[in-house]
């Protein structure tokens, strides 16, 4: 058999998957591979066998795993059932919710607008940038431009009216 | 054999009755269970799937068109929840701790019917019974499950298809190579 079970192997397999009419050909003829043959659909009928044997349970295990299935598959109901039964009683509710809100007196849709504080100090802002986009120096080095003109006796730097006045109250 | 209660349950799925579902729980209960035995090798978590599998199967009930039969529906269920559960690292550290691997092989081994035969061969039966489950054990789970629905269940090869969701062809791969190896472990016996 070890001589040709290389050769042979295929032949084996596929007559144990199922029916092959060339590998039954082949067996028909070749004492090795019905041996082997034999050997295998036996080991794998004790396997079946035992396994089916052990996975064997008492009718009391059916009845009671049955009974589990039975008290779940009732559980579900309910639980759907219940869901469904809740599904009208929300929509009820909510719609109730939105007469009673819509109804309410007092409660009337009021237009939002900014609050006047808030404008009031937003144009400040804007005049304030304005203001500071029109000077030459920028505000914080006003000093600095005053000594600058008043050592060289140059005319001023900034033309702002706002430092010519600052100048004259100097002086 | 489907029954006119089973061929009926694909067209009419939703208005089954609890006691009409009951009598399918009946008769199918026993081969879901083993099935998940065989490929989970835990007693309690095949009784845990088995009872999820029936439960999903009703809630499922609607999409069951009556294309394969009941049983090959519900193994395909059965063959998913164990896919899932295998998955989870946690069921596999336990069983591993627990050597619940080992449970089923020489469970199995116990109980390998020995009829007329003497010690020696029951002996000899026993080993081969162990060598077959220790390949099966080796084989990816999809492997192992079409191993088993085709050698314990003694399911068609079509019908285990359907079962899995493969294609015959790839039915028929998986067995080659589960024979091979189980060909190759018997001959190191010997």
């Amino acid at each position: 058999m070890n001589s040709n079970e290389n050769a042979h192997d295929p032949l084996v397999e596929q007559a144990l998957i199922g029916f092959d009419l060339a590998a039954e050909h082949h067996i028909a003829h070749c004492e090795p591979c019905q041996t082997e043959r034999e050997r295998v659909e036996e080991a794998l009928c004790r396997f079946g066998a035992a396994n089916r044997e052990y996975a064997n349970r008492p009718a009391s295990f059916w009845e009671q795993q049955a009974a589990s299935i039975r008290a779940a598959q009732q559980a579900s109901v309910q639980r759907s059932r219940a869901t469904l039964a809740l599904v009208p009683s929300v929509v009820v509710l909510l719609l109730l919710g939105f007469a009673v809100l819509g109804r309410a007196p007092g409660v009337r849709p009021v237009a939002v607008a900014p609050p006047p504080a808030q404008t009031d100090s937003d144009h400040e802002l804007l005049v304030g940038v304005e203001r500071a986009m029109g000077r030459r120096t920028p505000l914080a080095l006003e000093p600095a431009t005053l000594m600058v003109e008043e050592s060289s006796g140059n005319e001023p730097l900034n033309s702002t009216d706002e430092s010519k006045e600052r100048r004259s109250h100097e002086n | 054999m489907e029954t006119a209660l089973t061929s009926a349950f694909g067209a009419a799925a939703q208005k089954i009755t609890a006691e009409e579902f009951d009598a399918i729980v009946r008769r199918h209960q026993r081969r879901v269970h083993r099935f998940l035995l065989m490929l989970l090798r835990d007693p309690e978590e095949a009784d845990n799937l088995t009872q999820e599998c029936f439960l999903r199967a009703y809630q499922n009930l609607s999409s069951f068109r009556g294309e394969s039969s009941l049983e090959t529906w519900l193994l395909r269920i059965a063959a998913n929840l164990a896919r899932d559960h295998a998955r989870s690292r946690k069921a596999s550290f336990w069983k591993r701790l627990l050597g619940l691997d080992d449970e089923a092989e020489n469970g199995a081994a116990a109980h390998v019917p020995s009829g007329d035969a003497s010690p020696e061969q029951v002996l000899l039966a026993r080993e081969d019974v162990r060598a077959v489950w220790d390949v099966a054990n080796q084989l990816s789970q999809q492997q192992r499950a079409v191993f088993l629905l085709r050698f314990v269940e003694e399911m068609e090869l079509t019908d285990i298809a359907d079962a899995l969701g493969l294609q015959v062809g790839s039915v028929k791969t998986h067995l080659f190579r589960a024979l091979q190896t189980v060909r190759g472990k018997l001959r190191d016996l010997r």
